[in-house]
Formats: structure tokens, C-alpha cells, sequence
């Protein structure tokens, strides 16, 4: 067992995992953050994917322990406030969605692109999301709400 | 067991004809082809969407399954009492605790689709196993760590028997018999004089085609949450056909229908493979019920390739009888398709692989057999497009050849061979609207196919492909009446908004979101305006699942009928308010008024309010259910109108083959779809760009490997790869070109599974077309479209040599 703290969602948790936990197991099992799915438990599909000081990992591929001292960003922390991040309101609007259990990795990992890079380009956002696989929507719509919300941001900036 | 209605009275069919003068007309429609989101968007962008996984209740156990080591084996002796003795375990499950009424997905269905064993599987196997990955054993602990730990200290003593693993082989007298039969489902069909068209036509051409078994890929893998609790049995189940889950989870859990509670979670994904009813939600059902508590069982994604279902790998010889004008005659078929170690939805691919291929073209005279195998492989089930993709990729690459043969231009002889509105079909299948010539002409003009065919550089290509499906599949016998209905009941509130209960089956297809729009759309009211129920079995109603494209169809009618149904009562009170003719009566905008004097109106809740008011508080609500007819006597006699539409479609592709590699890249990607009327644009594209995915990894990367011993050696996402964001084309472009349907709603057919069926033959014959090669069989993977090359090549260098010595 280990003692760890670090900052999820912006709170300062505290916890005692065992020393095989994953992260992910750790994330839906004991803080009721279930928005971040299974879909392999083996690092491949990116369903799981959570932001660790602003950079996109595969909860499943990381221990619990590792959390240790750092910044943790779930897909229930994105929202900005009570508002939407303009990622999620392109993915509504676009309809970059359609059985929505890869969605909450793909906007994690569109959200890091989008801070490291305003202004990406198509392939840019298709190298940023290959990792995440969608089975239903054929990626397209995924893309353009990507995109949409870069505009959006820039807009804002 | 076998529920059969024998036809309809009257009154049933024309039970709703008195609506069809208060519903919408296009130029009042102010959500449906305008562009609405989806109601459960907002859910699944902020992580608030719970899946079955997702459901974590007190005192909950997990559980594991022990699966068979050998694709065919008889079971000895079962020790389990190691895995009892284990800390934390709370039950080892054995097979011969059921009732035993096995797994089905349709009950009896008569000649067409008969087997002995349409509900071979067992919950667990009690006397043999028949894959690798049979289940024998289910265990539940405290957490998962334990239960695998017990799974293997339970021992199983087998006697292995002689496997066998080809269709073909499976079917030879002799062969090792793995139920009563190998013959799992055969269906024939003979209509017109094939005899007598073959004899008189000009030419035959026959061609030998083949396709290989892909996975769903669903990427919510297979889960189920089981709760004995307030004298029933809860599940929650990632389905698509919780009703028919219902009624096999009662049969095999010895409860009446009743104490079965199907909870409906949101679904990540099903393609098909999610049709079936597993042993996981029987094993997790029967663990809860022993245990007295809560059991979740979730399969590992290695679980959810091997112990799941694949599409139907299909062998096909084909003769066609033409004449030298490219008039098609008839079509002799004789196809056997790999079934895999059991039947579940799989029975029904011998029978729609043959109606399939009675579209999209006029072939008068046919003479067809299919005949599914059972063989020693994880079984064979629905997938999207059930057949469809494997029938129309023989199909139309044998239209191809013979366009070649006969020096027609490709789309030429598709025209002159294409179904027209009005057709009816050798199986009876009737065609109320089809633009499929339009789709050929779209795709064609805007991929430049005329232009680019013969003009392109060694190494790029185009080639087309083309299909028809069915909208609205409808399955009319299991042991609950009225199968293949859909009912929906919408509520009126004086608060102003209207409630919809529906048991429609949601797996991210959207099928919520567009009864709810049509709701809307009748009402006049916002999508905002609508709450939406998703009854559960105990509080909805009977639907019967989502398959063969009927959940815009049959939903979307029954949807429109129920606020049909409840604006004809509220309109009943107004006409005579207001001294109108009900024609007059318009609900729009959030109001209900006179459409000859506007200004005489009502906000709406404020009109539900009065006319409750006036009936003693008589509370408005409208039901609407919707069947379809015409499939009486379809499975008894193989013919009949099986459907109420069918769709249309072509696909377009611009190849670029890297003959070094032998790797293909898309350039272009045109898809052209009779949906008949589009009712949300961006999620019907989303339909298409998904089948297009699904479509580039059935071509292209994705196969299930087998070793000799029929184990499944690519289980996983690294090892069994489907297109990422990056190996898509980036350029894919859907085109509606679309006759309403008189039996959709607002005219809407099926788009999301259809759209699988060309893009096959469409992507393998750009290969061809850059290739000068003849590819018939799938998947074109980069080595054999490379090793094909190499042979090409050295066969040209031969032919150079000779014509030097010469």
C-alpha cells in the first residue's frame, strides 16, 4: 500500500492504493470518476485517457501510486465552470459523437493537442486522435469539431 | 414454444390512416431536415453517460469465466472444490444448474431458417465444449483478482475429439459431428426458369469469390450487472435487443418473464454483436440469485474477440446467364458460409445472404443455395450490413467481369440491370421507392469514373460498387406476441413539454434522438420540450431490438403515430372550441392554432391545461405502435415482402496502390445513398462515415487469426488492428440522392447499414482497376496485394522474353 496526494479535477485528494492499483481501476472504482472508460485495459484503444500535468495518458497503463505529486485532469474536469469547453459544445454541435464510450478520451486528447497547438492542422489533429479509436463515427465529425473549437479558442485568445 | 400470427385483420393495417390528415407537411417542418443535436450529447461529452460498467452498487461480487482449452472436447469431470476453498469466493456456477433451455435469438422460424439447434449454446457447457473459449464455469468473488485466481484453480478433465475448422470440410459425410448436424441452417431458393434462361442466353460467366470473418469491435466491451432485489431480477446489459435478452434470460434462469427486469444503460457500440444473448448475462443473473447480491461481469477485451461473434466468412460460386445487350437472366448461387461452433442470430445468414442477393438488380430467374456450417470457430453472428457486405462484394465484382466481358462500360450494365420503383422482386421483396440509378450517376459524375477509368497511370485506380438493403427487418415468431412491433406513448403536460416512453434500443445509433425529434416535430414543440423515458422492460413497451435497420422506421412511425394520436385528441377538443374543421389545427412553434386565422390559439401547455380542464383533468396521452404486415408467411415459404423499404446505394473510390508495399491509399471517397428522406443530415453522414470505417478495415486491415488448433491469435487491439484517425481517407463524401418512401416516416429509409455493402466491391475494384489484377477474395492486405504484383511482374517479364525470341 501506498500513501499518495495529488490535485484531481483541481481538488487535493489523499489515498492509500495498493501497489498493483491502476489508475484507471483507482479513477472509476474508488473516486466514482467512471467518464473514464475501459475499453482494452492494455493501452491500444485510448478510452482511458486522462491528462497528467496537461499531457494526455492511458489511465490504464499507469499506476495509481504515479499519481503521486501530480496534476490530474479527468473528463469530469474539463468543464470550464458550468459552462462547456468549446471541445465538448463542437462535439455536441458537430455531432463528433455517436455511442460515446470513446468520446471522453478523444476530447481529453483534442483538449491537450489544442494547448499545445491553437492552430492545428488536419493531419495534425489526426496524429493527436490516433491513438483514440472510434468505432462508429469514421472520425470525420470527430475532426471537424476539433477544429471548430481550435476557431473557437483563437477567437476567444 | 412459437408464437405465429396468421396474418392481420384489416383494422390493424389502417388502425392510424385517420392521422395522416393532421400530420406535419414538409413546408410546416421546423425540426426534422433542419439540423437538431442529439439529446444524449451533452451526457457523453461530460462523462455523465453510465455504461453497464459504470454501475457500481453495495455488496457487488465480479465474476470470471473458465473457458475450454480445445475447440472440441467432451467434459469428464469438473472439480471445483479448490475454487470454493479460495478466500473471497463466493460461488463456482456449473452448467447443470440451469434448466437448460440454451441461448437463441429467435425462437422456431419454421423451413426458411429451421435448425435443430437454434439454442445450442448453453449458458455453460455441461457435456462438451465446441471452441476455445467455451464457457464451462463461472465463478463470482470479492473482486476480480480473486475470481480469476479461482477460474484457475477450477480443473476440468476433458477427452479431446477431432476438431474440424472448414466449412467445407464440416459438411463431407464423415466429418466430426459437433451438434446433431453440421448443416446448421440451409436455405434454398428457385424462382423463375433458371433451366430455361441459361440454355437461351448469349454468355455465362461464373466466378469464384471469397471473405474472411471481421469482429465488431464495439469499443464498450460485452458487460452485465445482475440484482436480485425487490423480488426480481435486474439487469443491466450492454444490448441491442434487451426485450429478446428478457425472454431467454427468463427461459434459461427457470423465472417467469415478469421477474426479469431489463435496466437499460447507455450502450458504447454493438454492429451486430451485441444482437445476441450471451452467457454472461445468464451466468451473472444466476450468480445474483444464489448469492443474494449484486454481480457484475465484464469481459476482458480479449474475451470480447474470442468469446463473442464474427460476420460470416462466405464462399461463393456464382453463374450468371447474359445476353450480348448486358440483360442479366438469371443467377445460379451456390455459397457455403462458416458458422462457427453455434447458430444464435448466425441462423439467419443463409436465408438473408440469398434475399440480398436479389438486389439491387432485376434477375428474374434465380437459383439459389446457402449453407451454413457449423465448424469448431467462434460462432458467426449478425454484423452491420448482416450479409449484405459479403453478398454484394461477389456480386458486384462479378458485374464487373462481366462488363469487361462484354466491353460495357461498369455503370452501363448496372443500369441496364438496375431495380426501378415498382419492382417486385423473385422473392417477393416489393420496392415502393428506389433512386439507385441516381446513386450510380451521382457517385460516378463526381468521382470523374467515366473520365478516369481507362486514363489512369499504372498504380491508381477507380472502381465502384453498388447495393441494396433492407430498412426494417422484421422477425415475426418468439414466444411474445406482436414481435416485430415497435410502441412508443407520448404524454402532454399542462406544464408544457410532452413525455415519450419508448423502449427503443439506443446503442448509439441515435435512435432516441430521432424518435424525440419527430415527437417534437408533430407538437411543435423544441427539442428542449421533450423528456424522454428509456423504459425500461418493466415500464416500457415491446421493441424488439436494434438489427436490420428498423429503428428509424418502425420507431420513427410508431413515434410519430403516438404524438399523432395524442395532437388528434387535444385537436378533437379545439375544433369544436374554436368551430373548425380539424384540418384547420396546427401545432407549431410552441402553439396550437387555427392555420386560416392565426391569431386563434393557445400557448401549448396552456391548451393541454384546458382541455384537462374541461374533461375533469382527463390527462392527454397518445399511443402508437408499428408493424410491418407483409412478413406472415415469409419464413414458411421463403417469399413475401420481408421488409417495408429498401435502400440504395453506390460507392465510389479513387485508389493509389504503392506496388513496392503494396499498400493503398484512399484519394477520393464518394459514397451516394437513397435513404429516402434524410431527417437529420449530420447523423445520417455519421451513419455512412462510420460503415465507411468499419468497410476500409474489412478491405484492408482487418483479420482474425487462427492457429491449428482453431485458438484465436490476434486478440487484441494491437494485433488485430481497425483504421485509426490517421489511416482513413481524409476525404469522404456522402451525397443523398433520395426518394421518400411511402412507409417511412416522412418518407426515411435505413442508412447506416446498407452503407456497408458497396464499399467493399467499391474500394477492391479501384485495386483492381490500378492493378490490372483480379482480386475476388478479402482482405486485400498490403502482402497479398504485393506477392500478386510480383507475380504480375515476372509473368509480364516472361511474356516480354517470349515476344523476344519470337
Amino acid at each position: 500500500m501506498q500513501n499518495i496526494s495529488f490535485t484531481l479535477n483541481g481538488d487535493h485528494v489523499e489515498a492509500t492504493v495498493k501497489d498493483n492499483c491502476s489508475m484507471l481501476d483507482f479513477l472509476r472504482r474508488d473516486m466514482g470518476l467512471t467518464g473514464t472508460k475501459k475499453g482494452c485495459g492494455e493501452g491500444e484503444c485510448g478510452a482511458c485517457t486522462i491528462m497528467m500535468n496537461g499531457d494526455p495518458v492511458n489511465a490504464c497503463l499507469m499506476l495509481a501510486a504515479e499519481a503521486d505529486g501530480q496534476d490530474i485532469v479527468t473528463i469530469e474536469g474539463i468543464k470550464l465552470g458550468a459552462t462547456l469547453h468549446p471541445v465538448q459544445q463542437k462535439f455536441i454541435e458537430k455531432w463528433g459523437l455517436q455511442c460515446g464510450f470513446c468520446t471522453p478520451g478523444m476530447i481529453i486528447s483534442a483538449v491537450s493537442l489544442l494547448k499545445e497547438n491553437p492552430h492545428p492542422t488536419e493531419h495534425e489533429i489526426r496524429d493527436a486522435i490516433a491513438g483514440n479509436l472510434c468505432r462508429c463515427t469514421g472520425y470525420v465529425k470527430i475532426v471537424e469539431a476539433i477544429s471548430a473549437a481550435a476557431d473557437v479558442l483563437q477567437e476567444e485568445v | 414454444m412459437g408464437f405465429m400470427m396468421e396474418g392481420r385483420p384489416e383494422q390493424v393495417r389502417t388502425h392510424y390512416n385517420y392521422l395522416e390528415k393532421i400530420y406535419k407537411k414538409p413546408e410546416d417542418f421546423e425540426i426534422i431536415g433542419k439540423g437538431y443535436t442529439r439529446i444524449d450529447a451533452a451526457d457523453k461529452v461530460t462523462g455523465r453517460a453510465k455504461y453497464t460498467d459504470d454501475i457500481y452498487l453495495p455488496g457487488m461480487l465480479y465474476a470470471k469465466f473458465k473457458r475450454s482449452p480445445y475447440a472440441h472436447a467432451k467434459i469428464l469431470n469438473i472439480d471445483i472444490s479448490k475454487a470454493q476453498a479460495l478466500p473471497g469466493v463466493k460461488y463456482v456456477l456449473l452448467g447443470k444448474e440451469f434448466p437448460n433451455a440454451g441461448l437463441g435469438t429467435y425462437a422456431e422460424l419454421d423451413t426458411a431458417m429451421a435448425s435443430e439447434d437454434f439454442a445450442d449454446k448453453k449458458p455453460l457447457c455441461v457435456d462438451k465444449v465446441c471452441f476455445i473459449g467455451d464457457e464451462v464455469a463461472c465463478v463470482a468473488a470479492l473482486d476480480e483478482a480473486t475470481a480469476d485466481l479461482a477460474v484457475d484453480l477450477i480443473e476440468v478433465e476433458y477427452e479431446p475429439l477431432e476438431p474440424v475448422f472448414d466449412p467445407h470440410e464440416a459438411l463431407k459425410p464423415g466429418a466430426p459431428l459437433i451438434h446433431s448436424n453440421n448443416v446448421s441452417t440451409r436455405n434454398v431458393v428457385v424462382e423463375g426458369d433458371v433451366e430455361k434462361a441459361f440454355a437461351e442466353a448469349d454468355y455465362t460467366y461464373s466466378g469464384h469469390y471469397t471473405t474472411h470473418p471481421i469482429y465488431h469491435c464495439a469499443l464498450e466491451p460485452h458487460a452485465c450487472v445482475a440484482s436480485w432485489e425487490e423480488d426480481e431480477l435486474k439487469i443491466w446489459l450492454s444490448s441491442q435487443c434487451f426485450f429478446v435478452a428478457r425472454h431467454w434470460i427468463a427461459e434459461n434462469l427457470g423465472l417467469p418473464v415478469e421477474k426479469v427486469r431489463m435496466m437499460k444503460p447507455y450502450v458504447g457500440g454493438g454492429f451486430g454483436g451485441k444482437v445476441d444473448t450471451y452467457p454472461n448475462e445468464m451466468c451473472a443473473g444466476m450468480l445474483s440469485m444464489k448469492t443474494g447480491r449484486p454481480v457484475k461481469l465484464v469481459l476482458s477485451r480479449e474475451e470480447s474477440f474470442f468469446a463473442t461473434k464474427v460476420r460470416h466468412p462466405f464462399d461463393f460460386d456464382l453463374k450468371y446467364a447474359f445476353n450480348k445487350d448486358g440483360k442479366i437472366i438469371a443467377n445460379r448461387t451456390r455459397s457455403v458460409s462458416n458458422g462457427g461452433a453455434y447458430g444464435g442470430s448466425g441462423l439467419a445468414t443463409a436465408f438473408l445472404s440469398n434475399m440480398f442477393a436479389t438486389l439491387p438488380y432485376e434477375i428474374d430467374n434465380v437459383d439459389m443455395e446457402c449453407i451454413r456450417a457449423t465448424t469448431n470457430l467462434p460462432g458467426g453472428g449478425a454484423m452491420r450490413g448482416y450479409s449484405s457486405a459479403q453478398v454484394h462484394f461477389a456480386h458486384e465484382l462479378q458485374m464487373d467481369a462481366i462488363a469487361a466481358k462484354l466491353n460495357i462500360d461498369p455503370i452501363e450494365l448496372r443500369k441496364i440491370n438496375a431495380i426501378h420503383t415498382g419492382y417486385v422482386g423473385p422473392m417477393g421483396l416489393k420496392i415502393d421507392s428506389c433512386a439507385f440509378t441516381e446513386t450510380m450517376e451521382k457517385t460516378a459524375a463526381e468521382l470523374k469514373y467515366e473520365e478516369l477509368k481507362d486514363t489512369l497511370p499504372e498504380g491508381c485506380g477507380v472502381g465502384i460498387g453498388s447495393s441494396g438493403f433492407c430498412s426494417g427487418e422484421s422477425h415475426p415468431q418468439l414466444d411474445e406476441p406482436a414481435y416485430n412491433t415497435v410502441n412508443i406513448l407520448v404524454r402532454l403536460h399542462h406544464e408544457g413539454y410532452a413525455t415519450i416512453y419508448s423502449g427503443v434500443n439506443e446503442i448509439g445509433q441515435g435512435s432516441r434522438t430521432v424518435v424525440s425529434a419527430i415527437v417534437a416535430e408533430e407538437l411543435g414543440l423544441s427539442m428542449d420540450q421533450i423528456r424522454y423515458i428509456d423504459s425500461d422492460s418493466t415500464t416500457g413497451f415491446w421493441d424488439s431490438g436494434a438489427f436490420g435497420s428498423r429503428c428509424t422506421l418502425f420507431a420513427g412511425n410508431a413515434a410519430r403515430r403516438a404524438a399523432g394520436n395524442a395532437k388528434y385528441k387535444l385537436f378533437e377538443f379545439y375544433e369544436k372550441q374554436w368551430n373548425c374543421d380539424i384540418e384547420d389545427l396546427m401545432m407549431k412553434g410552441g402553439r396550437i392554432y387555427r392555420k386560416s386565422n392565426p391569431e386563434i390559439g393557445l400557448s401549448f401547455g396552456e391548451a393541454v391545461f384546458r382541455c384537462e380542464q374541461e374533461q375533469v383533468a382527463l390527462q392527454i396521452f397518445g399511443e402508437g405502435t408499428f408493424a410491418h404486415d407483409d412478413t406472415e408467411n415469409f419464413y414458411s415459404q421463403n417469399h413475401g415482402n420481408q421488409n417495408p423499404a429498401y435502400s440504395f446505394s453506390t460507392c465510389g473510390a479513387k485508389v493509389n496502390v504503392d506496388e513496392e508495399t503494396g499498400l493503398v491509399d484512399i484519394e477520393d471517397f464518394i459514397f451516394s445513398h437513397d435513404c429516402g428522406m434524410p431527417l437529420n443530415l449530420r447523423a445520417v453522414e455519421g451513419q455512412i462515415e462510420g460503415s465507411a470505417q468499419l468497410s476500409v478495415g474489412y478491405v484492408f486491415y482487418e483479420e482474425p487469426k487462427y492457429d491449428k488448433n482453431g485458438k484465436l491469435m490476434n486478440p487484441s487491439f494491437r494485433d488485430y488492428r481497425f483504421p485509426t484517425a490517421l489511416d482513413m481517407p481524409d476525404k469522404l463524401t456522402s451525397y443523398f440522392v433520395c426518394e421518400k418512401d411511402p412507409h417511412g416516416p416522412y418518407g426515411a429509409k435505413e442508412a447506416g447499414e446498407g452503407s456497408t455493402g458497396p464499399i467493399g466491391p467499391a474500394l477492391t475494384s479501384a485495386v483492381n482497376n490500378a492493378t490490372g489484377l483480379h482480386f475476388t477474395d478479402l482482405p486485400l492486405t498490403p502482402e497479398k496485394i504485393w506477392r500478386a504484383i510480383k507475380e504480375r511482374d515476372a509473368g509480364r517479364k516472361k511474356d516480354t522474353e517470349k515476344e523476344t525470341k519470337e
